[in-house]
């Protein structure tokens, strides 16, 4: 019974996890903009790899193993939103035309 | 343009093809010539003088129509046939160059003895010896640690150096040197000020994130290093991690504020190099003499499996591991601003 429910919950976060990052790719390929693109690309650097490689931790239980798994979530976590953050900073003070795309909103 | 054909017309290299063409005497008929025109304001009048200007205008505008008339006509010859001769062309040369790569690769693929035989050139004896006795002779439990660093030690050895050697063509060409009196030059100035305008060097973000994960990367990097005959790893991969902490840092805190440490300096990345090549050259340098054969460095093995065992091992991982973490590091920094 323990062997099946860890499964089903496995199974269901990873399949989710390949939705979302299916989903991302779909948004990267459709959207025109930089920034729109970058939008849909971190969506599964973060949540579709953290479903992923949350079903991976399920399947393996407490195990190294997914202490290991941890960590990698931690890394990606801290790195990805990071380097989306730099190219974001790069668009917005390198496009002479910015306001084709984007609109400021004052507070 | 006019100025660019006077330039050219004084330059070593046209003099040289004039005294080519007509000996010295073209020389120095141009030589009386360029006197003569040096010459010429004070022979003229006034009204001389306008209406040779007048003339070069006219020239120089006659000039400027045919130019732009062989320009128009190439411009339309680009839009209509040629563009589609070159169309054409491109088309052609990719599908032969194609099927060109494809027929090489295809006949070679056929020549390749079947795979998985017992008797193909890649069973020999050599592999066998590797695994059989390679932890007993190298001491190292990862084999392909024992075997890039002990018995091919001379390989990894040629290896280092091409690193060396392009960190060296680099610096070469792109490095910004100060001048003679020892200020900096313009080029390196204008670098400089390209470099603070640039790069996200102020991004707390970046920062904060970078201090939190570039200890920790160090650190890997070591472990990969120091675990290299243990574990898969070795100077080569541990070196690429310790490389990319240091571009990491230098990344987010700017080179002004990493150049005032040390680590991150022109003369440390000397020292590094050189001291890890020579005793890399030192340890391995026999085997160029003796046919690649090994030579007893009567350093116990120690037991397998421990930090310390597989004689010279560890020692030239951390050599090869310093030598690949500061070339990528040099690179990064050559690269970005031309200068440490």
């Amino acid at each position: 019974m323990m062997a099946w429910i860890q499964f089903i919950v496995g199974a269901s976060l990873i399949s989710a996890g390949v939705v979302v990052l299916a989903l991302s790719v779909l948004g990267v390929f459709r959207f025109n903009y930089v920034l729109n693109r970058m939008h849909a690309a971190a969506m599964g650097d973060t949540l579709g790899i953290l479903l992923v490689l949350g079903g991976l931790i399920v399947f393996s239980g407490f195990t190294f193993l997914s202490l290991k798994l941890l960590l990698t979530i931690i890394m990606l976590w801290l790195t990805s939103p990071v380097s989306s953050h730099l190219i974001g900073r790069l668009e917005v003070h390198i496009n002479e035309r910015l306001n084709e795309h984007v609109r400021e909103v004052k507070h | 343009m006019a100025k660019l054909r006077d330039n050219y017309e004084t330059s070593l290299w046209a003099r040289f093809l004039r005294w080519m063409k007509s000996g010295s005497k073209g020389l120095e008929r141009s030589m009386i010539r360029a006197l003569e025109e040096e010459a010429e304001p004070s022979q003229h009048s006034e009204a001389e003088q306008l209406a040779l200007e007048k003339a070069r205008e006219e020239r120089e505008m006659q000039d400027h129509e045919r130019e732009r008339a062989i320009q128009e006509r190439l411009h339309l010859w680009s839009k209509t046939r040629g563009a589609r001769l070159m169309t054409f062309a491109y088309r052609l040369a990719a599908v032969v160059i194609c099927l060109a790569v494809i027929f090489v690769l295809l006949s070679s693929v056929s020549m390749l003895p079947e795979f998985g035989r017992s008797d193909n050139p890649a069973n020999n004896e050599v592999a066998a010896r590797y695994i059989e006795k390679g932890i007993e002779e190298t001491g190292a439990v990862n084999i392909v640690g024992g075997m890039i660093l002990n018995y091919r030690a001379f390989d990894t050895l040629g290896e280092s150096h091409v690193l060396f050697v392009a960190a060296c063509a680099v610096m070469m060409l792109l490095r910004l040197r100060l001048d003679k009196d020892g200020r900096p030059t313009r080029e390196k100035l204008d670098a400089e000020a390209d470099d603070r305008k640039y790069e996200p060097h102020n991004d707390v973000i970046l920062q904060k994130v970078s201090s939190l994960i570039v200890p920790c990367l160090l650190l890997f990097g070591i472990y990969v290093v120091f675990n290299g005959h243990l574990s898969a790893g070795g100077g080569f991969s541990g070196g690429a991690i310790m490389g990319a902490a240091l571009i990491l840092y230098v990344n987010a805190h700017g080179l002004t504020r990493a150049g005032r440490q040390p680590l991150f300096g022109f003369k440390v990345f000397k020292y590094i190099t050189f001291g890890a090549l020579a005793f890399y050259s030192l340890a391995k340098g026999y085997s160029f003499f003796m046919g690649a054969n090994h030579l007893d460095s009567h350093i116990p093995l120690g037991t397998p499996g421990n930090i310390l065992s597989a004689e010279l091992i560890l020692p030239l991982n951390i050599a090869v591991g310093a030598v690949v973490a500061w070339t990528m590091y040099s690179f990064y920094v050559l690269f970005r601003k031309g200068d440490f």
